[in-house]
């Protein structure tokens, strides 16, 4: 973990304008899930720098938005009350989602859990898709997998997830023609909640497997007795 | 805090229980806006449309995803609109042939132009301050800025765009931030 307030600040700002790739993208959400949150320096110039971002799109000249979307909006606002689906967990999941491992894959680019900015949007963007009624949620173990057709990315979430034992991890693949894909690894929170932006399309995959492994476990495929599957393929098989 | 983000709380607190009038006046509100700044990044009507569309209907959705105790609505409200049209930007590389259009804030070209927007008074002061702040941004800094900001480029597109060591732009974007974030603070102070 890097300790250059220099280089983590270059780092911040880059992220909140969103325009970090690989190494440096990697290293941001290394950042973010495991030193800022406790760096009181960290914490107020991202916060600082968030409302820069946020300021610089005033800076635009305001533009009449054609008539037609606020009626397309209009027809698409269903009450509120009651809510054809449970989603309380996207509320709750509000607060900062432990997540270790990921792997350099696409999933680390969404996580970015500790920033509040992505995280609502992130919040937002599966609450909207589990809102469809094309939506799939499939349990799988001690979570529920978000997706729906069309769609190149999905959700994992949870609430009440018992943490694993001591030394292991939460891991995650994806399986297409018996070749296991490592997307990453999760801890729940301290309040037992998980949520996982996955940036893979799961339309492309046959399976969802999910295991605990010990930490220092190889990526390649399960190797513990304890796995779930979301279409019932078997890590054996 | 600003009068316009105590409204814009009260307006929140109404959506949440799914008042639509109060979902009516922050579209009234930030439509603009937010639509000025997704088309500005997306270059293209219906992607800004959708864009703004996309954003209005998340905080329909998940009006929770805005948390008070971590700044004001326009902040989030803004932050998501950006978001999306940089993801957008992202998944639409044809629309590269519009980064040059992030070199200016002059009004952009529409058809139907921005003729009696309704701009909050409020509003109108920030964006003032805002481009104040812009301008006393040395060119080279306000240039990778906004390449960033406006144009959805990574730190190593604009290297390659604009010839320099991706070091330079990261020293360059740094400097830039810092500077604004030390001259907005002091407008945002000496307005309250």
């Amino acid at each position: 973990m890097i300790d250059d307030h220099e280089r983590i600040e270059e780092l911040l700002a880059g992220y909140v304008l969103r325009s970090l790739s690989g190494a440096d993208a990697s290293e941001a959400d290394l950042l973010l899930s495991e030193h800022v949150p406790g760096c009181g320096e960290c914490r107020r110039t991202l916060d600082g720098f968030q409302v820069v971002t946020a300021d610089l799109g005033f800076a635009v000249e305001p533009v009449r938005p054609p008539e037609t979307l606020l009626p397309r909006l209009h027809r698409q606002l269903e009450p509120h009350a009651p809510r054809r689906r449970p989603m309380q967990m996207f509320a709750v999941a509000a607060g900062v989602v432990a997540v270790v491992g990921l792997a350099g894959l696409t999933v680390s680019q969404n996580i970015r859990a500790n920033n509040a900015d992505v995280r609502a949007d992130a919040f937002a963007n599966a609450a909207q898709l589990a809102a469809r009624d094309d939506a799939r949620m499939v349990d799988v173990g001690p979570v529920q997998e978000i997706s729906a057709p069309g769609e190149e990315h999905f959700y994992l979430v949870g609430e009440g997830v018992p943490g694993p034992p001591a030394g292991s991890i939460y891991r995650v693949w994806l399986v297409s023609d018996g070749v296991t894909t490592f997307v990453g690894d999760f801890l729940p929170d301290e309040l037992g909640r998980v949520f996982l932006p996955i940036d893979f399309d799961p339309n492309r995959y046959d399976d969802l497997w999910i295991a605990v492994e010990p930490i220092d476990a190889p990526t390649g495929a399960p190797v513990s007795t304890e796995w779930w599957s979301a279409r019932g393929t078997t890590p054996a098989a | 805090m600003r009068d316009g983000d105590r409204d814009d709380l009260e307006l929140h607190r109404s959506l949440s229980q799914g008042d639509r009038g109060a979902f009516d006046e922050l579209y009234r509100r930030y439509s603009p806006s937010a639509y000025g700044l997704a088309y500005r990044i997306t270059g293209q009507q219906v992607l800004a449309q959708d864009v703004v569309h996309d954003a209005y209907m998340a905080l329909w959705r998940a009006p929770e995803a805005f948390d008070p105790a971590r700044g004001a609505f326009r902040t989030f409200f803004l932050s998501l609109v950006h978001h999306r049209a940089v993801d957008t930007v992202r998944r639409e590389e044809r629309i590269r042939a519009r980064q040059e259009r992030a070199s200016n804030l002059e009004p952009v070209a529409v058809e139907d132009p921005a003729e009696g927007v309704i701009d909050a008074a409020d509003l109108a002061d920030r964006r003032v301050e805002i481009r104040a702040a812009l301008d006393t941004l040395p060119p080279e800094q306000r240039q990778v800025l906004e390449m960033a900001y406006f144009g959805g480029m990574t730190q190593v597109q604009i290297a390659e765009d604009i010839e320099i060591p991706v070091g330079t732009v990261k020293t360059r974007t740094l400097a830039a931030m810092r500077k604004l974030r030390r001259v907005l603070d002091r407008s945002a102070t000496e307005d309250q």
